[in-house]
């Protein structure tokens, strides 16, 4: 097993999406996949697609860290478009027929643009997430959404064992290595995993209810007003950003609506 | 030589809440009786939204009336103990546990959910989604803790990537809420397996519907009344067995001394 590192270093710091505010990439992402829920077809996803494909390069990430990322993306869309052609309600002409299996024009349809959606919803959260420094994310939340800051301070030191907890698993996978302990099958292999992740979580929480008093005794938690060592504020790039989000999928609703494959989800 | 121990004394505001539960009863009971009233009589039929008459709505706007009554109600009502450093950090170390438990069950979804297909059934893996929501509410027993520990851990799963996108934030916010719920109801008094199971199975039934708007807007009734089912079933085994037993082993190991579960534990 690989504990995925949050460092980021696979994407350009100086482009424009990437200087973005969090919260106005949080607020662009949302708008963007709000506006894609509300219905299922070809020409909404695909244009919002194709658009967003289109701004990519403002991102100024990697090509392999793009690619890395969204090939967890595909996973889950290719399934469940390939479960919406095989077993969805049929209409149209029949085009292929295995009894409780049936793929028909309509199904076909739905199942294009089930996928295709996944991938317009997932493209916005994998450019802003991927572009974005947890603690930029932490100032934001704060600082912006005026969120409480007690609150999103301790989640954000939580963030930070991270990596202490990613040492952690390897010192245990070493010291179970030296015991002479594995190399029982896949029944035993699936056993230890389990003990070592529930090992791991009491040294997690050990960990953290040491840091929580270490935080306290430096000043944290009271309920005077703090202040920012790094201020998170609004610039015109957020503004661009939250209303190019608000035009991209104002113009895909818009070919949806002008093809006529448009319709709300809830009828 | 050593000195007597000093009997530390529970602040007894841990046990006080603010307004009488019968007040909590009912706020809950206007808003149940409100919620009924708007499916019963429906929303107006002439009115329509993006092509779809307000009348469907009737079920879904009832049910979300009533929730947010209940839960105004029970939360005004329960014992407010507030938040110490200790569980807010603790709570983050839970989220981000269930984050990574999250970007595994993720990377391996399309291995474990193959045998089951595009049957309904596959609902049946969805628990483990709900797992750190009714984790969090058991281990921390603060009000909101089912709430900031899904949420923490749907953040995580974003920065790390998944086939959702962004949209797994929102997720974890219902998924929370849903587990949440139970224990408002119960006033936050009541941690046992029961109420575990509850938590998830009411967090699976809240989720249900989002997913099949979400991912499978196009099966038949049929097949979305068994997707129900199963994720119910599986909220209340996965998340809320498992929670529980996750929460017995920690107390146990002593890891949880500093917070209320750990307190109440029985010493083995």
């Amino acid at each position: 097993m690989t504990v995925i590192s949050l460092q980021r270093s696979h994407f350009d710091a100086t482009a424009p999406l990437a200087r973005a505010n969090p919260v106005a990439k949080l607020v662009a992402s949302t708008v963007i996949a709000f506006g894609l829920l509300l219905s299922v077809d070809v020409v909404t996803a695909g244009t919002a697609l194709v658009l967003e494909l289109l701004v990519l390069p403002l991102a100024g990430l990697t090509l392999v860290a793009l690619l890395r990322r969204s090939v967890v993306v595909l996973l889950g869309a290719v399934p469940a478009g390939v479960a919406a052609v095989l077993f969805g309600v049929d209409s149209g002409a029949t085009l292929l027929d295995l009894g409780p299996i049936s793929i028909t024009e309509g199904s076909l349809a739905s199942g294009v643009a089930i996928s295709l959606r996944i991938l317009a919803i997932g493209l916005p959260g994998i450019i802003l997430l991927s572009t974005t420094d947890p603690t930029d994310l932490a100032d934001g939340l704060a600082q912006v959404l005026r969120l409480p800051s007690r609150v999103t301070l301790a989640a954000l030191a939580a963030t930070r064992l991270l990596g202490v907890m990613a040492a952690d698993w390897r010192s245990m996978s070493l010291a179970r290595r030296a015991r002479g302990l594995g190399g029982d099958g896949p029944v035993g292999a699936v056993r230890a995993a389990a003990g070592q992740v529930f090992a791991l979580l009491v040294l997690a929480i050990r960990r953290s209810t040491v840091l929580a008093t270490t935080m306290e005794s430096r000043g944290f938690g009271t309920d005077q007003p703090r202040t920012w060592a790094r201020e998170s504020r609004l610039h015109w790039v957020d503004v661009v950003v939250v209303l190019g989000s608000v035009v991209l999928i104002a113009v895909a609703i818009a070919a949806g609506v002008a093809a006529g494959t448009w319709h709300l989800l809830l009828t | 030589m050593t000195a007597p121990s000093k009997v530390v004394q529970l602040p007894t505001s841990d046990r006080t809440p603010r307004t009488p539960p019968r007040i909590a009863w009912a706020v809950a009971a206007v808003g149940v009786v409100l919620g009924l009233a708007i499916w019963l009589i429906g929303l107006p039929d002439d009115v329509t939204w993006f092509g779809s008459t307000m009348s469907d709505l009737s079920l879904p706007a009832g049910l979300i009336v009533a929730l947010l009554f209940g839960w105004i109600g029970f939360s005004l009502a329960s014992a407010r103990a507030s938040w110490r450093v200790v569980d807010l950090v603790v709570a983050g170390v839970l989220g981000v546990a269930g984050g990574l438990l999250f970007a595994v069950w993720n990377a391996n979804y399309a291995v474990i959910s193959g045998p089951l297909g595009a049957t309904p059934a596959i609902a049946l893996l969805g628990g483990a989604w709900l797992l750190p929501g009714v984790l969090g509410a058991l281990v921390i027993r603060r009000p909101g803790a089912a709430v900031l520990v899904e949420v923490v851990a749907a953040v995580v799963e974003g920065l790390i990537g998944s086939q959702w996108g962004f949209t797994v934030v929102w997720y974890g916010l219902l998924e929370g809420l849903g587990a949440e719920i139970v224990f408002a109801l119960l006033l936050y008094r009541r941690f046992g397996l029961p109420t575990a199971m509850l938590s998830g199975a009411v967090a699976g039934l809240i989720i249900a519907p989002v997913d099949l708007v979400l991912s499978y807007a196009a099966q038949t009734a049929g097949w979305k009344l068994g997707y129900v089912v199963c994720l119910v079933i599986s909220g209340a085994v996965l998340a809320g067995v498992g929670a529980w037993a996750i929460t017995r082993g920690l107390a146990r190991t002593g890891a949880l001394a500093p917070l209320a579960s750990g307190r109440s534990a029985r010493r083995v």
